[in-house]
């Protein structure tokens, strides 16, 4: 039946490559702006973040004295804790426009919670005084700077020493330094940081850990990296319209999608109502009927799913590298297939209804 | 000799929008084996009622049907199919053929429509079959490539393929042509030659009495008339 009724099959094989494509770009897109928005935690090397009172969002974190990481040092369970500082700026292009950016400063030598990858140079480019790196992608808006480019961040001088890959912020442009100048850059005092970055030594507990920091430094929030990032994603998912939006979207890909099965799969069942008549007059059951739809359900399915992640790998393929966040974790992809099957499934429904009320008497009509 | 298909009483009503008018009234009627027997009437005599409900695809209103013996009048719509599947063989109008699937696959798709599967041997008996009534060539052509005929001759290759008691045709000539039908009612009357099978056939046609054994004839929902006409034909 399907393959007679190629035009009705293929709606609804697109209705799959609908669902497929639109919500896996969506979820692709939005699991973009994740990695975004946790970015320098989730490349900080880090076991366990110190930030201010409260701090639910890396990116609103406020400021705590820098101190703080000479008291962690003491404790037996840390091998390092080194202060990140962070300040914001107006960066001045070769055109001599603005552009808004976070300047980022870390301490040499170790350098935790800078870059972590470079298009072009390496860590060793923010030893020098007025160093400073700019993402790959990000150059366009800062006026496509060269390395050796001196530029000014809030009046002051420096210069392009790196390009870094994949260093993209979500709260602003992110403009790398070291602490010094950084804290020159972003007007941020010398007894201040934005956060503390704390390597554990192996072996120890990290419960227990979190526990004597929590002793330690009461007026300060202790968080586990991987916890800070979750919370900071949340933060942005829950308290901002980035969610519902995503959410309608998505919604909206799954709903076209599954109009599309429903009535495509039901016009089939209308269009071959004589062919389940005898079929049924033959001696098919009722549950017969529906295995065969379920089947039909099933081919569009796996038609669709094929299609649709083909079209999808070609969008991540094209937008890979460019400045359009796009990241598709490996377990959504079978996630996302056998939920568009499940939908398959629910969508056959209205035509499973139609094709078992269809009486085999009417074959011999 | 014991019936193949035995009615008591059968009855049918139908709501026509007003009211419940009863199209098949109460029928007193046996079917047997190696005979083919003509149900004959105009147009809306109920001809086609009787065969459903001698098929079980259409449950009485009133009175009791007996397949070979056993009576299936309060069986389940699934244990009806499973009878239909197993005891009837159906040659419809039209062919009522898959277009998507060759005539084989039609065939056979005729045997696993409660399955998935198909049985071993039921491919080598469907190709005898195929040659039985001429149409050997035909095992791999699509319906849209066969004529009148030979589809007709298809669905007769799927009704026999479960080796039926009783072969039910539902006006099989009225869509074809003079040289087809001729072809499909000599096939249909060497096949109750056999005596483990019983065909019955349904028309309006009166060129097809000839080929009767025994002709009913069906006015208003009634037996008319039911008279053997073994010598003819």
């Amino acid at each position: 039946m399907l393959a007679h009724d190629r035009a009705t099959t293929a709606g609804a094989v697109l209705g799959v490559v609908a669902i497929i494509f639109l919500v896996g770009q969506q979820l692709a897109v939005l699991n973009g702006l994740f990695t975004y928005m946790s970015v320098l935690v989730d490349h900080s090397g880090a076991d366990i973040w110190i930030t201010s009172e409260g701090t639910d969002n890396i990116n609103a974190a406020g400021d705590l004295p820098t101190r703080y990481a000479d008291r962690l040092i003491g404790l037996e369970d840390v091998e390092w804790a080194e202060p990140v500082v962070s300040g914001a700026g107006f960066l001045k292009r070769k055109d001599a426009q603005f552009q808004p950016v976070r300047v980022v400063g870390v301490r040499p030598p170790r350098m935790v919670g800078g870059p972590w990858e470079y298009e072009q140079g390496d860590n060793s480019a923010l030893l020098d005084h007025d160093a400073i790196t700019v993402d790959w992608l990000d150059r366009q808006e800062l006026g496509m700077p060269e390395i050796g480019d001196v530029l000014e961040i809030n009046g002051q001088r420096c210069r392009v020493a790196a390009f870094t890959r994949g260093a993209r912020g979500f709260s602003g442009t992110l403009v790398f330094a070291n602490e010094e100048k950084a804290r020159a850059l972003g007007g941020v005092a010398d007894d201040r940081c934005s956060s503390i970055l704390v390597k554990l030594r192996d072996g120890v507990d990290q419960e227990a850990a979190l526990a004597r920091m929590r002793v330690l430094l009461p007026r300060a929030e202790a968080t586990p990296t991987a916890e800070l990032s979750v919370n900071t994603r949340l933060f942005y998912v829950t308290q901002t319209g980035i969610g519902s939006s995503f959410g309608f979207s998505t919604l909206i890909g799954v709903v076209v999608g599954v109009v599309i099965i429903i009535l495509t799969m039901y016009a089939t069942v209308l269009n071959r109502q004589r062919d389940f008549a005898v079929l049924r007059a033959l001696g098919a059951r009722r549950r017969d009927i529906r295995v065969i739809v379920l089947y039909q359900a099933l081919f569009i399915g796996f038609i669709g799913i094929l299609v649709g992640f083909f079209l999808l790998a070609g969008f991540l393929f094209g937008t890979s590298g460019s400045r359009l966040p796009s990241f598709m974790p490996l377990w959504i992809p079978p996630v996302h297939a056998l939920f568009t099957l499940l939908l398959c499934f629910i969508g056959s429904g209205l035509a499973i209804r139609r094709a078992v009320k269809i009486e085999p008497a009417s074959a011999f009509r | 000799m014991e019936p193949v298909v035995r009615l008591e009483g059968v009855a049918r009503d139908f709501w026509d929008g007003v009211k419940q008018r009863r199209v098949l009234q109460e029928t007193d009627l046996a079917f047997f084996p190696g005979e083919l027997t003509v149900l004959a009437g105009p147009s809306g005599s109920g001809k086609t009622t009787l065969l459903t409900i001698v098929g079980l695809v259409l449950k009485p209103s009133a009175g009791r049907v007996w397949v070979a013996g056993e009576e299936v009048t309060g069986l389940s719509e699934d244990a009806l199919a499973t009878v239909r599947l197993k005891r009837f063989g159906f040659v419809f109008q039209t062919a009522g053929l898959v277009p998507a699937l060759s005539a084989l696959d039609n065939v056979l798709a005729g045997r696993s429509v409660q399955s998935d599967r198909v049985k071993p041997g039921l491919r080598e008996r469907a190709a005898e079959l195929f040659g039985e009534l001429g149409i050997a060539e035909y095992t791999r052509a699509m319906p849209t490539q066969l004529s009148g005929g030979q589809q007709q001759r298809v669905a007769i290759v799927r009704a026999l393929l479960g080796d039926p008691a009783v072969l039910l045709c539902d006006e099989p000539t009225s869509a074809l042509d003079v040289d087809s039908s001729r072809v499909v009612l000599d096939t249909l009357k060497r096949l109750a030659r056999d005596p483990r099978r019983g065909v019955v056939l349904v028309t309006h046609d009166p060129r097809v009495f000839p080929y009767a054994d025994r002709l009913v004839k069906i006015e208003d929902g009634r037996i008319a008339s039911d008279t053997r006409n073994r010598d003819e034909g």
